[in-house]
């Protein structure tokens, strides 16, 4: 891992999370309307991932999409400003936080639908394959999503077409409100895909560089035509299943104890000063710049104009 | 110019598109047949028999069977065609839309517009519909009313295979979703048709028969019918125009709004249930725009509000026929 | 804090509900002072100048020139000083007119009268309207047990159906309802009444399409049929439909052929006087018991005496101006019907104010010539030609309308020889006088021809009985008669 490689993938980490943290202020306010779920704590995941992608690969995310977005490489003032509603957001504010997407970088989209990014992700393989130039196609789905129809059929159809395409499942272990050894029946993820007939793993998705180590090998795996692989990633989510979400089914103290002991961006911290990969003080001038930019685009946002009336019959059809 | 059925019409067109645009796909259950069974690829060249040859032409990897999975076959319809492919999925009864349901109306209706314009869907869902083949309650289904109120997406269904070739070249060429309903009765229907490539645009009705005592709109199966309905009335005497909607999203008003406003008398003629359908719609449309124009209530002949039913005898009063249309308009024709 | 004030639609006169912006006199973020005119607000058939009566800053204007809007409503914010957009937005947003329902205040007060000059008074006396309290209706609590509402016949029919047959006498008994579970509705009741309607039975007639000729164009059915009627070409049409289509309309508009729509008729809302001439005349025809009295008056010496003064100098007042005098004299002399009739009372007016119904474009007005009697025929007819001018050119003022005890109307230049008038309330009477035209009548031992013109006379029999109309007629007669008393 270089240097170069290290910095960015701190970089989009915190990124990630300074935007999910602001965000969570923001919403208090109620200036941002609709639903918002916030993927802070789960950032390894995302750019583990997403560092062996280049924009000519596809990704779909769930509704949980901002941490999937940034680390594609997505217009963080842009997403700032479509979370906010405004005609100049990435979807000209028709999409919201639910819907975040850009299609031009391979982010093909959060999607409100539980499980229905598991066959777009298919279908985006089935696409690569026709272009045989090794592109792959990642479906990030939760531990909800896993339990989906769409996901099992998914997971068949991209085994009897060998497509590239990779099931990341981000066990976050709550699936809305219930937990994960509730809702699913099977030893894990990882088994259950398996049994599909494909190449599975599981890895800790609060250790970035485990992550990516294993990341490696999959997605050379499937650029080189092999089939699909599932991942099943061990991470956590700090906030609610949404914004306002209560969180009874947390234990006492549970949240605190995750920020400590299971932070994925303390522990790459951690390891890459104690390794002497990086300084603290590359660090912290990242962290600087970060939240600079952070505040940039929420100033931005709160400032850039509202879509009109007008708006709403446009981008229905190409042509009607 | 050569004759030929729809089935075959349809075949042709997607061949022609395929050989003219390497980045169209097509996939579905049994499009190719045969893939894992002693017979081989191409066992069976769709169970409709449209796809047959495609798999020997263009390769595994454009011509797609997929496991019994409806909504990965929309699905992965719809992800291709968000990466820059153009899709054709084959869904091998109307029905089956419900398993689908998701794919169609969430994903599909939607990219375009909620990601503000910046993608594009070009996937053309084919999909066999309609009762006559005692096929019972799953399997015959009209379904095109319900997704005709989706916005997103265009629905049309061609009655002769003239308008086949040339409403299935626009769908494909289209770059919005269009859910292409192929009824099962018209399969075999002939018809001349045009050499070369053409397109028919959508929202464009076409005239079956003319006249100016009544109204008569019907799409798919049922125009044959009402045709059959206006013949009867005009050896009496009585000339109505027979407007053949082929689109129902986006929907040709001014066609049926300048016929009503000659004659003053609407009979809608729809395979669907009554309740929220295309039938319904129409009637609502003329009664705002056209109300100074009727002269009496507008007439609606639909399948009646129950599941489709199996026996022969029932299936018959089930659907509307020449007979009850040819019933309907006397009864505009009477008020007085 | 603030300094914003509304300027609302005024309230001149009791009965004024509306008024209409003929037209505004500042731009909006102009400037006035003191005396300034500000706009031209029209009620019924006066226009009056609004003047500013402060100095002050129109920051923004609401009502758009032509509109009408309802007393208190608001039409302009003012202020003094500088001023924000977004604060006359909160002001225009929490505006309540005066009689409104009262929220809590915001600290700009809305005024529901503005300081601005109010023309005079209305002389009209105020007429009681009151507007009949909408008596809530008693809330009965519901049923513990659903009762099925019992049709006495037994029959499913809905209640304006059942109203329906009785008024049609149709037996509901013999019709088959269309309604769910056969109930019977208005509509089944009123084909069951109509004579049945004989369909079909004619020789074969041929439907095949014939728009398919045309199938080679982008042209819509409609459009095509057009085409094939009129026997036009479709290469040069252009299109304007849905999706680059041609269209219909785009047939005959290039084309010039007349659409069946282009028979409907052209529909105008009516303006503020119609509404006021429609509202007054319908009152007056529906509540005065009008009677009219006829005679004709022979013209001779009057046109002769107008005929000298014309050679003498010139000039002469109209024919019409004389007819004004002499009514004012007539009035005079029969005093009781120089009145105002209020409901129960009758007003007794010591001035002849005759007021002279003028034709405009708005409508008829009737401007008021005042105390005629004591003005010879010549000042009269100097006084009327300005009231004319203002009268075609919108321009009336309250004073101009006010307080006419007498109306005369005379179509006698469009060759009407006689008509009877409306009564323009509260007057007593009015006088509708015909054309001048050379009639025999019985002269020396034989005929003779001479000028005549009938005059009718409507009279309120509230207040005028007949034989007090008939001797002003004669009076009026005597006047017209003999020219040299005027």
């Amino acid at each position: 891992m270089t240097r170069d490689l290290l910095i960015d993938a701190y970089r989009r980490m915190k990124t990630i999370r300074e935007f999910e943290e602001r965000l969570h202020q923001e919403i208090a306010t109620g200036e941002i309307a609709g639903f918002t779920h916030l993927y802070a704590g789960q950032e390894a995941v995302a750019v583990g991932v997403c560092s062996h992608l280049g924009p000519q690969d596809y990704i779909v995310s769930t509704h949980r999409g901002h941490g999937h977005c940034i680390a594609k490489g997505c217009d963080v003032k842009a997403m700032m400003r479509e979370i906010f509603g405004r005609r100049n957001g990435l979807c000209k504010g028709k999409g919201g936080s639910m819907h975040i997407a850009d299609v031009s970088v391979g982010m093909l989209g959060a999607n409100g639908i539980v499980g229905a990014g598991a066959p777009l992700a298919l279908g985006a393989a089935v696409a690569a394959q026709m272009d045989g130039a090794g592109k792959v196609a990642v479906a990030f789905s939760g531990d909800g999503a896993a339990n989906q129809g769409t996901t099992f059929e998914a997971m068949n159809m991209a085994v009897v077409l060998k497509a590239p395409v990779i099931f990341a499942f981000e066990n976050n272990h709550y699936s809305e409100h219930t937990g994960v050894s509730y809702s699913v029946g099977a030893k894990d993820m990882a088994t259950r895909a398996a049994g599909f007939g494909m190449a599975a793993h599981k890895v800790d998705g609060c250790d970035f560089f485990a992550s990516y180590r294993v990341m490696a090998e999959v997605v050379g795996y499937c650029r080189a035509g092999k089939g699909p692989v599932a991942v099943e990633f061990d991470t956590e989510r700090f906030y609610g299943h949404f914004e306002g979400d209560p969180q009874r089914y947390r234990g006492p103290g549970e949240v605190d104890r995750l920020r400590t002991t299971r932070d994925c961006i303390k522990a790459f911290r951690t390891k890459a000063i104690h390794e002497e990969l990086l300084d603290a003080h590359t660090l912290d001038a990242i962290d600087k710049e970060v939240l600079a930019l952070i505040e940039a685009a929420v100033t931005e946002a709160r400032t850039a104009p509202v879509p009109t009336a007008a708006d709403v019959l446009e981008d229905v059809y190409v042509s009607y | 110019m050569a004759l030929m059925t729809i089935r075959e019409a349809l075949a042709q067109t997607i061949r022609t598109e395929m050989d003219r645009d390497p980045n169209l796909l097509i996939l579905g259950e049994d499009i190719v047949g045969g893939n894992g069974t002693a017979g081989g690829p191409e066992a069976i060249g769709g169970i409709w028999g449209l796809t047959g040859g495609l798999y020997e032409r263009f390769g595994p990897k454009r011509v797609i069977d997929t496991p019994i999975s409806e909504s990965c076959i929309v699905g992965a319809a719809a992800g291709a065609a968000l990466t820059g492919k153009r899709v054709i999925a084959e869904l091998m009864f109307a029905d089956f839309v419900g398993v689908c349901l998701d794919q169609i109306y969430n994903q599909i209706a939607e990219f375009r517009y909620m990601f503000g314009g910046r993608a594009t869907c070009p996937v053309t869902v084919r999909i066999a519909y309609g009762a006559g083949l005692n096929c019972a309650a799953q399997h015959s289904q009209a379904v095109y009313s319900m997704l005709t109120s989706i916005p997103g997406l265009k629905v049309v269904m061609p009655t002769t295979p003239a308008d086949a070739k040339g409403l299935l070249t626009s769908a494909i060429r289209g770059d919005d979703p269009v859910m292409f309903f192929e009824h099962k009765m018209l399969y075999g229907e002939k018809g001349e048709v045009p050499d070369g490539e053409y397109l028919v645009p959508f929202g464009h009705a076409r005239m079956v028969r003319e006249g100016s005592d009544a109204t008569i709109v019907a799409c798919g199966a049922l125009v044959g019918s009402a045709a059959a309905a206006a013949d009867r009335l005009a050896k009496e005497g009585i000339a109505c125009d027979v407007l053949d909607l082929r689109t129902t999203s986006p929907l040709d008003e001014e066609a049926i709004l300048d016929s009503v406003e000659l004659t003053g008398r609407l009979i809608v003629v729809d395979e669907s249930p009554p309740r929220c359908s295309l039938a319904t719609d129409i009637a609502a449309l003329v009664a705002n725009k056209a109300f100074a124009a009727l002269k009496a209530p507008i007439e609606l002949v639909t399948a009646p509000h129950s599941p489709v039913p199996f026996a022969r005898e029932l299936e018959r009063a089930y659907l509307p026929s020449p007979a009850t249309i040819e019933a309907a308009a006397r009864k505009a024709l009477a008020y007085r | 804090m603030s300094t914003l004030r509304a300027f609302t639609m005024p309230k001149w006169g009791i009965e004024m509900t509306e008024g209409t912006v003929s037209e505004w006199s500042i731009r909006e973020g102009e400037q006035v002072t003191q005396g300034q005119i500000i706009a031209l607000i029209e009620s019924d058939k006066i226009v009056n100048e609004v003047q500013a009566e402060f100095e002050t800053r129109f920051v923004r204007l609401i009502a758009q020139a032509g509109e009408s809007y309802p007393v208190g409503a608001l039409l302009a914010v003012m202020a003094t000083g500088d001023v924000d957009q977004s604060e006359v937005d909160r002001f225009i947003a929490a505006f309540r007119p005066a009689g409104a329902a009262a929220e809590s205040a915001p600290e700009s007060a809305s005024e529901s009268a503005p300081e601005i000059t109010q023309p005079a008074a209305s002389a009209e006396a105020a007429r009681s309207r009151s507007t009949p309290a909408i008596a809530a209706a008693p809330v009965r609590a519901a049923p513990s047990h659903a009762r099925t509402l019992e049709i006495p016949e037994g029959l499913a029919i809905s209640p304006q159906a059942r109203r329906r047959a009785g008024e049609l006498s149709v037996d509901a008994r013999s019709i088959s309802g269309s309604g769910r579970g056969g109930r019977i509705t208005l509509q089944d009741v009123e084909q069951a009444s109509r004579p049945s309607r004989a369909i079909g039975g004619g020789a074969p007639v041929a439907i095949e399409p014939r728009t398919t000729a045309l199938d080679a164009f982008y042209a819509s059915p409609g459009a095509k049929r057009l085409a094939l009627a009129h026997s036009v070409g479709l290469t040069a049409i252009r299109a304007t439909g849905p999706r680059g289509r041609i269209s219909r309309a785009d047939v005959a508009r290039d084309a010039g052929i007349p659409l069946q729509t282009d028979a409907a008729p052209r529909v105008v809302r009516m303006s503020a006087t119609r509404k006021a001439i429609a509202r007054a005349l319908s009152q007056s025809k529906a509540t005065i018991p009008h009677y009219y009295l006829r005679r004709e008056v022979q013209l001779d010496a009057l046109q002769g005496l107008r005929g000298d003064l014309k050679r003498q100098t010139g000039a002469a007042p109209g024919l019409n101006e004389y007819f004004l005098r002499a009514t004012a004299l007539a009035l005079i002399e029969v005093p009781d019907v120089n009145i105002q009739v209020h409901g129960e009372e009758i007003y007794y007016y010591t001035d002849a104010n005759v007021a002279v119904a003028v034709a405009t474009d708005r409508g008829l007005v009737t401007p008021v010539l005042r105390a005629a009697q004591r003005k010879p025929v010549q000042v009269l007819a100097d006084e009327l030609k300005p009231l004319i001018e203002r009268a075609r050119s919108g321009r009336l003022r309250a004073e101009d309308v006010e307080g006419g005890t007498f109306t005369v109307s005379n179509l006698g230049m469009f060759g009407v020889d006689q008509f009877d008038a409306i009564i323009n309330p509260p007057q007593g009477a009015i006088l509708a006088i015909g054309a001048a035209r050379r009639r025999p009548i019985e002269g020396g031992d034989g005929i003779a021809f001479a000028s005549m013109a009938w005059l009718s006379l409507s009279c309120d029999h509230r207040a005028i009985d007949g034989a007090l109309g008939g001797r002003f007629l004669a009076a009026l007669a005597g006047f017209i008669e003999s020219p040299q008393r005027l």
